[in-house]
């Protein structure tokens, strides 16, 4: 197998790909931080400017506003999506009746593209026209019909329901991926001993299923961090970047507002953020894995 | 494995109800694309007064949307052509080909999957830069960072589908005289057609669905890609719902029987990254 594993060989295959990946993904990453350093308008030329971007950003309330709906955000996925769709998923698992035309229904807002996401759930959602308000008022629940979008409180919380939509039926396919991997026996062999459902399910499933959790609590952190559309088409960050999260405040700041220095400060300050959470959790995953074996 | 009959009534009403709300947010969306404006402002609720198309007709007036999928269809398969071809290169000589030393594979491999924790909105204005500089516009410009932002997902699946391949095969091709590019077009290739298919989709799915980088981009409207348009719709004519109602209803629809189609590869595409981590 010598001559397939020339030098030579292994250049023609891998630098088409490692040119690309480097210049448009790597590459990029310092060019941020390059200009998080920056005072740049775009007209002329970048000045250095130090320290200013990061100073300035820790005294900027609507970045404060924006990590604080960022954790919310956050939170809040890992409840209804950590949570919520491991139930869907062993109710999935059941073998009822067409639980396969329910799990590929259930996964089909995943494939829909973010942005109409936004739209559909800005119909939904406001207060005036959506539809969630005007079935309260019709049935005479007037003090529920709350300023779901648009206000300066439960614009985050609405996001998160939006993303628990968007994501149910995919990380719910993942559960039972998951699911199908624990043998039956097990299960057996605890109902010869009289174990119940809730006792099967903390006993058995939950601690079988680990690797799935710690797989799924990864997407939801990446993937909650990213909510970028949904935000836009709902609120557009306001009323006054009161619901603006890490990625729209960023983008808003860069392409909006123009002020690229700053903009990149804040995106590179997001990404810091979003490893150092990653780090933590698995940093927690793995201790909790040596404590168990 | 005994359920009572009563708990199983319950869960397939359970799994009824869930589903049920899962869909309806997409059957609302299909209603107020039938009503008119005032309709949709008045009296939310209430059925559609007269059940027309005249949404989509105005809807399509507006904004081509043959335009949209046109440039949308040519940046996919711009992307594509390039993209699975080097990709799949590029992990045949990660999965298949000896290192002297291992650990260069390992990190090259480590490497090539850092991307999985890289955000696409710290890259935008790099990109749109390194874009700039080069001078790649408008359309074109979008090939690079899709590409770029895809290397990581399908060296994961690429490396552990190749991976699974008996290496002998190589050997045997190579003793009958194959070329190392005959070899992986004629042969490996083939084989791989399951794992090409599911990254094919997937990428076809980010690409039809992709926004940040296509905002950034595309400036001038006759290049706008179907996301891109749907966000100049809402931008300039916001009073306009029953219209993009309608532009909404015409991009999912066909994104939904791709999905029919090809369930299989799309479910398999996405939850690959996570059950293999």
């Amino acid at each position: 197998m010598g001559w397939l594993s020339k030098t030579r060989n292994k250049v023609i295959l891998l630098a088409p790909t490692l040119a690309v990946y480097i210049v448009y993904l790597i590459v990029p990453v310092f060019i941020a931080i390059y200009y998080s350093f920056m005072r740049y308008s775009g007209i002329s030329k970048p000045r250095f400017y130090g320290w200013n971007n990061y100073i300035r950003l820790f005294n900027d309330p609507s970045f404060g506003i924006a990590l604080k709906n960022t954790c919310i955000i956050l939170v809040m996925s890992l409840i209804l999506l950590g949570v919520g769709s491991f139930f869907v998923a062993l109710l999935l698992n059941q073998r009822l009746r067409f639980s396969n035309v329910s799990k590929a229904l259930l996964f089909s807002p995943a494939i829909i593209a973010s942005i109409i996401v936004g739209v559909i759930w800005g119909y939904i959602l406001d207060p005036v026209t959506g539809l969630i308000n005007n079935v309260l008022r019709s049935i005479g629940l007037d003090a529920l019909a709350l300023e779901w979008i648009g206000g300066d409180t439960l614009s985050p919380y609405s996001i998160s329901v939006v993303y628990f939509w968007q994501q149910v039926g995919y990380i719910a396919a993942i559960y039972v991926a998951g699911l199908k991997t624990i043998p039956t026996e097990v299960y057996e062999a605890s109902a010869v001993d009289g174990a119940n459902f809730w006792q099967r399910l903390i006993c058995i499933t939950v601690p079988m299923m680990k690797g799935t959790f710690i797989s799924v609590g990864v997407l939801i952190i990446t993937g909650s961090m990213k909510i970028f559309e949904v935000v836009q088409q709902l609120t557009g960050g306001g009323p006054t970047h009161y619901s603006e999260t890490l990625v729209t405040y960023s983008y808003d700041m860069t392409f909006a507002s123009g002020e690229y220095g700053y903009g990149m400060a804040l995106a590179t300050v997001t990404f810091l953020i979003s490893f150092v959470i990653m780090g933590a959790y698995m940093f927690i995953t793995r201790e909790h894995g040596e404590r168990r074996l | 494995m005994v359920t009572h009959r009563s708990t199983r009534t319950l869960m397939y009403v359970a799994l009824a109800l869930i589903t049920f709300l899962v869909i309806l947010p997409l059957i609302w969306l299909v209603f107020i694309s039938l009503k008119d404006n005032a309709e949709i402002m008045r009296d939310p609720l209430s059925l559609p007064a007269s059940a027309s198309f005249s949404n989509y007709a105005a809807a399509l007036e507006k904004l081509d949307l043959g335009l949209l999928y046109r440039n949308t269809a040519l940046v996919a398969l711009v992307t594509l052509a390039i993209e699975i071809p080097i990709t799949f290169a590029s992990a045949f000589a990660l999965a298949r080909l000896d290192y002297k030393r291992g650990k260069v594979r390992a990190a090259l491999y480590t490497f090539m999957l850092i991307g999985l924790a890289i955000s696409p909105f710290i890259l935008l204005f790099p990109i749109y830069r390194i874009n700039h500089f080069i001078g790649l516009r408008e359309k074109i410009g979008l090939v690079m960072p899709y590409i770029s932002t895809s290397v990581s997902f399908n060296t994961l699946l690429f490396v552990n589908y190749l991976r699974t391949v008996p290496r002998e095969i190589d050997e045997a091709c190579i003793i009958d005289g194959a070329s190392l590019g005959q070899l992986i077009v004629r042969v490996i290739a083939p084989i791989a057609r399951p794992v090409l298919a599911t990254v094919i989709i997937f990428n076809l799915l980010y690409i039809w669905n992709e926004y940040p980088f296509a905002s950034i981009m595309l400036n001038d409207s006759a290049n706008y890609t179907l996301s891109r348009g749907i966000a100049f719709l809402r931008g300039r004519y916001s009073v306009d719902y029953a219209g993009i109602a309608a532009y909404s209803v015409m991009i999912i629809v066909p994104e939904l029987i791709l999905y029919i189609i090809f369930q299989r590869n799309v479910m398999e595409g996405m939850t690959a990254g996570a059950v293999k981590g």
